[in-house]
């Protein structure tokens, strides 16, 4: 309905943008439509959600206008490939990172996602971080480099600690997410073609993982033990789902781990690929954990209940096979 | 005049500051974050101005557009916690640690 169409519109408008005013503007069009869709079900929680979600965006689209003024003001036009202004990058990056959710500003980003319901969190944490990145895109061959690796390792190890206490599956997604956010900076000033690959792979992956736990209403990592008895057969390709999330070999989800990996050696930064494999090792404990408790561990009392819901099941099956 | 240019980013950097050092209330901070954007505001219509192209002066007002939709999102949200909660500080958005 109308708020979905607001919010493609303000996508559209971010993507199809050589103008700051119009790429400020798609954004603060899209953080107006997702708000009510947060605080749609009139609970605490979503709301708190709602203005946690709503003062970081502000002020990172604030950040972000005004890096474009200072721009403007040294450069005198507005375009947004045309970065001269070492501040004002400084300033988008700190903008976009929080947006994004990366590692100094990635406070709001578990606290939204557990508060508000499967499918806007889906939207979250796929569509909205669609817009940010093309504009890092866009301006990738004039940002700071240093800057964004360290957000990018600092992101990754962020993600795979915090994410290892977790027992809401939200949570966990949001840590996940905030690491994949991290792979994707790590390669954007050297190859930005791996970051779209990685996020078109991640976005993927995410919703298929957000849908089948839509399915089974799986909040916790208890429902997830006994989800098995509803629909098996989807049980077992969030098995798959999720390792692939992790980046094993057979799975799509190695293949931008593998060429980012391959594009930082290149580069000759071979320390910081050593830290980054290392480091995803980490979320792989809890995917490892999450698919254990899934598919491997039975309940005590075992009811084969043939439910009917409404799954959206080619996704889940078509991504592992990939 | 350099002069009025870094008046207008100290208000700027000061009102960021205030947001994310918040004393107790959550409308101090949607406050500072409309100040921010007066700011923004301000120094846009300068630059407009100074160079006298006729293109860029349709920015002042499509910003002063899109913060209008802003604040009124900031009010409703501010209604629906004082609604949904018994007080307006900052102590009480604890809900989602959990």
């Amino acid at each position: 309905f109308i708020l979905m169409l607001s919010l493609t519109l303000g996508t559209m408008i971010t993507i199809t943008s050589n103008h700051w005013v119009t790429a400020w503007a798609g954004l603060e069009i899209n953080t107006l439509a997702i708000i009510p869709l947060i605080s749609k079900s009139h609970h605490p929680r979503a709301i708190e959600a709602a203005t946690k979600y709503f003062l970081t965006q502000a002020t990172a689209s604030a950040l972000m206008l005004f890096s474009s003024m200072t721009n403007a003001w040294s450069s005198g036009q507005w375009d947004i490939t045309q970065l001269t202004n070492p501040p004002s990058c400084l300033l988008l990056t700190a903008a976009i990172a929080i947006k994004l959710g990366l590692t100094p500003f990635h406070f709001w980003f578990p606290e939204v996602l557990q508060g508000s319901s499967l499918t806007t969190a889906l939207l979250l944490s796929t569509a909205m971080k669609f817009p940010p990145t093309t504009i890092l895109l866009l301006t990738s061959h004039s940002l700071n480099p240093t800057l964004l690796s360290t957000m990018a390792i600092m992101s990754i190890a962020l993600g795979g600690w915090m994410g290892l206490n977790q027992t809401q599956t939200r949570k966990i997604l949001a840590f996940s997410s905030i690491s994949h956010l991290g792979w994707m900076t790590t390669i954007i000033t050297y190859n930005p073609k791996l970051t779209l690959l990685t996020f078109y792979l991640y976005s993927l992956m995410t919703t298929s993982i957000f849908l089948s736990m839509n399915s089974t209403n799986t909040l916790k990592l208890s429902t997830l033990m006994t989800s098995w008895t509803k629909a098996p057969m989807l049980n077992t390709t969030l098995m798959l789902t999720l390792l692939s999330l992790a980046g094993l070999p057979p799975l799509t989800g190695f293949l931008p781990k593998w060429l980012i990996i391959q594009e930082l050696t290149k580069q000759e930064m071979t320390t910081t690929a050593t830290i980054i494999s290392m480091l995803s090792l980490l979320g792989l404990f809890f995917y490892l954990r999450l698919t254990y408790c899934s598919t491997i561990t039975l309940p005590p009392n075992s009811s084969n209940k043939m439910k009917q819901w409404s799954i959206k099941k080619p996704v889940n099956t078509l991504t592992p096979t990939l | 005049i350099p002069l009025i240019y870094i008046n207008i980013i100290l208000t700027f950097t000061i009102s960021l500051l205030k947001i994310l050092i918040y004393h107790s209330h959550l409308i101090s901070s949607l406050l500072y974050l409309k100040k921010i954007i007066l700011s923004l505001f301000i120094i846009t219509t300068l630059t407009t101005l100074n160079t006298h192209s006729l293109l860029t002066n349709i920015i002042p007002i499509t910003i002063l557009i899109f913060t209008t939709y802003k604040t009124t999102i900031n009010l409703t949200l501010l209604i629906s916690i004082s609604n949904t909660y018994n007080l307006n500080y900052i102590h009480n958005l604890n809900l989602l640690q959990y």
